[in-house]
């Protein structure tokens, strides 16, 4: 894991914080003794089938095993539930709130914990965080650039990835200057969903990272020398768009709308964080199966998401029992199973039981899938972010 | 001024309390709180804003223009060629399909990878690729355009038809046919203009709707950078409270826009007026009509396939997984996607339904005691409609914002009775302009025979007018129905994105551009209006088929 040396000691310095496992049992079963007969409105992205169907699986097991009722509020984009609770907030409504669990990472949870509207910190006192590979991967305690202090629960983590019809490209672009060269060789079938969207704003990072000399650089605050850093990537873009799908005047809205346009066949490319998305796709039938993957030889973007609870939910107890059980290797395993999500585990495999582990060894992987990453990258400052998503619109929105 | 004693009935009051009150307290709220001279520095600093908002009145307007001279010309041909109820008819499926399901159909119609290209691919163009055509979310907002005038042709051709029982159209057409004008030039000079004094209400709401939507503009808009509208409507859901500020400032920008469009469409009204007389007094007839005739029937009927397309397109996105250009089915087409997309719309679907039920029947109960009071009155009734009709009037985003501003102080918002509520809001306009009429003009002495019979007013009530209303209480709810199933941003405001409904689901999956699970849910959107009416038109000549002369 390729991370830069101060956020490592970071993620060292905060493993003392944990309370020691043992003296939490007690406290823990009070918690699942509250949390029955709760109601847990859970704010997710509603937009892919297979997610909705893992929440539903978990929805009855969660009713059966800890009476605790979890209703999936499927929202387009997590923002609109950051903007009720801050809206919330503005209004005085502290307690009973209309969110108790939300899935969420980078600028969505910057925004609730600076402004003090998440509850905790939790997370590392659930009995499954034991689990999670806090150490081997950091970006389960750097969210973004913030540090998550136990505010939110690693549900996931990923690495972006290039998906492509193989019968299209004959030889995989490894880097950016090849991927160049294929797209102009290819006019109008290749683009990337549309900055700020999440995913459009990850492949920004993502190129910025691979044309940049100096990565070191982008993970200190951007400064007045953004122009002259930022201006490989400028440079590439200018040139890709000529050629790009729509020749770069209009963009995929979002990685599912991607998705769509490779399988009705207007794109030969899609971008995904998750290494297993194609495989799922055409386990489904909703991609043909002559898809292939890749990760730039620069490194792929890592990244994490997570689970947070609002300040003013009433149903924290109910919260924490539907994270402790998204955090379960039971739970884990069946969402990196491609037949039903495909999203890789936080775990730390290693610290599983035989029991425990034999969850993950009836994984089946599909033909499109890549093995895990060698070189992961991990996000730039998250001034960065934003610097790029206005540059863009500056440059690019007429 | 509306008169004392009329308001001061309580069920004309209860009437205003759920309509009229919220809306302008609405209003008031987002002035409170949207008025903020630095967000509006911030607005209108934002990238392409200039653009954007361009785009929105341009789409608006020229919509509107079109849609109001397609809908004339529809309705001059109809009733001279004798085919009025056929027309009506053919509109009544597009004019029940939601905005929104008709602009994702138009999408997956008209982009180059849509039904259109793939009917007429390999074979006659040639394509194995889709081209790289620039045509569905096209910066100029052509294909938005087309989408609004589809769905607003329908709507003006209906506003025309109901308009067409209060002026003397057969009285005028022969007089200016015994002078020697054809039947297009006659209506066109002589009808047309009454119609239009009759229409100005719905026409302006078209216009407002025009600019101001995000349910048409969503899917087939312009995206770098979105219509006005569509740009507010991302800012209400981005977290950053700074962004909320601006979204805010932008819905009164948008107020008064859509205040000084309808000034500035008023006033060209005028002139088209001065015109329209110029060219009547003219004297110029022409020989021979039928040309003219012929390329505006064929302007109407592709406009009319296009409008059914896209309601196939949406049941073949939505029930297709893979479906590569340029196969015209999609490849593979399982049972379990039936049961995938019926898993998907379960429990959306129950709470639509549940929502349009609510919507209707209690939208009926409130105006039916309303159009009792109002019976013997027309300027009360045009009075109250007027009152009712203003929330459509208003660019929805503004005033539900300040709603939902209120409906959070009122710790209401997120449940079942605040969306309810702001689906009454829309539907009563249209259940009052259906009922309200329908009830005045059932003939008082039918009442006057029963009470000299010694029958008490309640059981006259039910045993004489409520059966000769019933017809046009089918209608009444289906319509209400229909419009309760249609709304997005009163669902999205009221709902705090916790009531899920068939149109907030695909609003939400076309918002993000994914079109196939935009389409999976869109086909409620489609099935319910057109079931509904069914059902209405069924029922209705099924319980009186043993009667003649109750009131259709």
């Amino acid at each position: 894991m390729r991370t830069p040396g101060w956020k490592l000691l970071v993620a060292l310095l905060l493993l003392p914080l944990a309370p020691p496992a043992g003296a939490e049992t007690d406290d823990w079963h009070a918690v699942v003794a509250e949390a029955r007969g709760q109601t847990v409105y859970f704010n997710a992205w509603g937009g892919d089938l297979a997610i909705n169907h893992y929440i539903e699986w978990a929805t009855t097991r969660l009713h059966d095993d800890y009476a605790v009722e979890l209703r999936h509020v499927r929202v387009s984009d997590i923002a609109e539930s950051v903007s009720r609770i801050i809206a919330e907030r503005s209004a005085g409504r502290d307690h009973g709130g209309s969110v108790d669990l939300m899935w969420i990472n980078g600028e969505n949870f910057a925004a609730l914990k600076t402004a003090g509207l998440l509850y905790g910190p939790w997370a590392r006192q659930l009995p499954n965080a034991r689990y999670i590979n806090w150490e081997g991967n950091p970006s389960t305690l750097i969210d973004g650039s913030l540090e998550t202090q136990g505010y939110e629960l690693p549900w996931g983590t990923a690495a972006l990835t290039f998906f492509f019809d193989k019968a299209r490209v004959a030889r995989k672009p490894m880097n950016p200057a090849d991927l160049l060269n294929w797209i102009e060789q290819h006019p109008g079938r290749f683009s990337y969903p549309q900055p700020p969207s999440f995913l459009g704003s990850a492949f920004l990072k993502q190129m910025l990272l691979a044309l940049s000399p100096d990565k070191e650089r982008l993970y200190a605050p951007a400064g007045a020398d953004f122009a002259a850093l930022s201006s490989p990537l400028w440079h590439w873009l200018d040139r890709a768009h000529k050629s790009m799908w729509r020749s770069g005047r209009l963009f995929p809205r979002s990685g599912p709308a991607q998705r769509d346009l490779l399988a009705v066949g207007e794109l030969d490319w899609m971008l995904s964080f998750n290494p297993a998305e194609a495989s799922r796709a055409i386990r489904q039938g909703e991609l043909h199966n002559n898809i292939g993957a890749l990760q730039l030889d620069a490194g792929a973007l890592a990244n994490s998401h997570f689970l947070a609870i609002p300040y003013n939910s009433t149903a924290t107890a109910g919260a924490r029992v539907v994270a402790n059980f998204f955090a379960s290797p039971e739970a884990q395993a069946r969402k990196a199973d491609e037949r039903y999500w495909g999203d890789p585990s936080v775990l730390d495999l290693a610290s599983l039981d035989a029991q425990e582990r034999r969850y993950f060894d009836v994984l089946d992987t599909g033909p499109a899938t890549l093995p895990p990453a060698e070189h992961y990258l991990a996000e730039p400052h998250a001034s960065w972010t934003t610097l790029l998503e206005q540059a863009w619109l500056n440059r690019y929105v007429r | 001024m509306m008169s004392k004693t009329i308001i001061a009935r309580p069920a004309v009051l209860l009437l205003f309390c759920v309509s009229a009150l919220p809306a302008l307290a609405g209003l008031t709220a987002a002035f409170w709180v949207g008025l903020d001279p630095a967000a509006m520095s911030r607005v209108v600093a934002t990238p392409g804003i200039g653009l954007s908002i361009a785009s929105s009145f341009w789409t608006g307007s020229v919509a509107t223009v079109l849609a109001l001279l397609l809908a004339h010309l529809a309705v001059a041909l109809a009733v001279s060629g004798n085919w009025q109820r056929r027309l009506n008819a053919l509109i009544l499926p597009l004019l029940a399909m939601p905005h929104l399901a008709i602009g994702i159909g138009l999408a997956l119609v008209l982009a180059p990878s849509g039904v259109l290209l793939r009917l007429l691919s390999p074979w006659a163009t040639g394509f194995e690729l889709p081209p790289d055509w620039l045509i569905v979310n096209d910066p100029a907002g052509l294909s938005l355009l087309a989408g609004l005038v589809l769905k607003e042709t329908c709507f003006l051709v209906m506003a025309l038809g109901a308009a067409l029982g209060q002026v003397p159209a057969a009285r005028l057409q022969t007089l200016s046919a015994t002078m020697g004008y054809g039947p297009l030039k006659s209506w066109l000079a002589t009808v047309a203009p009454a119609l239009q004094q009759q229409i100005r209400l719905p026409l302006a709401a078209v216009f407002v709707f025009g600019i101001s939507n995000v349910e048409m503009a969503i899917p087939l808009g312009p995206d770098l950078p979105p219509t006005f509208s569509v740009l507010l409507w991302r800012w209400f859901t981005d977290p950053d409270p700074a962004i909320h500020a601006q979204a805010y400032a932008g819905t009164l920008l948008l107020f008064v826009g859509g205040i000084a469009a309808i000034l500035a469409a008023n006033f060209i009204g005028g002139l088209a007026r001065k015109l329209l007389r110029a060219s009547a007094e003219s004297g110029a007839r022409r020989n021979t009509e039928w040309p003219v005739r012929r390329l505006i029937a064929a302007v109407l009927a592709s406009g009319f396939i296009l409008g059914l397309l896209s309601i196939v397109a949406i049941g073949l996105r939505a029930f297709s997984r893979q479906w590569r250009f340029p196969a015209l089915l999609p490849d593979h087409s399982s049972s379990d996607i039936w049961t995938d997309v019926a898993a998907l719309s379960a429990s959306v679907a129950t709470t639509t339904l549940a929502l349009a039920a609510a919507t209707a029947l209690l939208g009926v109960a409130l105006v039916l005691p309303a159009a009792e009071r109002c019976k013997q009155s027309a300027d009360a009734r045009r009075q109250i409609g007027a009152w009712l009709f203003l929330p459509l009037l208003l660019p929805q985003m503004t005033f539900l914002f300040g709603v939902q501003v209120l409906l959070i102080r009122m710790r209401i918002d997120g449940t079942f009775i605040a969306v309810l509520w702001s689906h009454l809001i829309f539907a009563l306009p249209y259940l009052w302009g259906l009922l309200a009429p329908a009830r005045a003009a059932i003939d008082p002495r039918f009442d006057q025979v029963a009470a000299t019979l010694g029958v008490s007013p309640a059981k006259r009530w039910l045993t004489v007018t409520a059966p000769l209303l019933a017809r046009s209480t089918l209608l009444a709810l289906a319509l209400a129905v229909s419009v309760s199933v249609a709304l997005y941003l009163p669902t999205l405001f009221a709902g705090a994105g916790r009531i899920a409904t068939a149109a907030s689901e695909a609003a939400a999956a076309a918002g993000s551009g994914n079109l196939r699970l935009a389409a999976a849910h869109a086909i409620l959107l489609a099935v319910i209006p057109l079931c509904i009416f069914a059902i209405a038109y069924a029922t209705g000549s099924l319980l009186f088929r043993h009667r003649r002369g109750v009131p259709r």
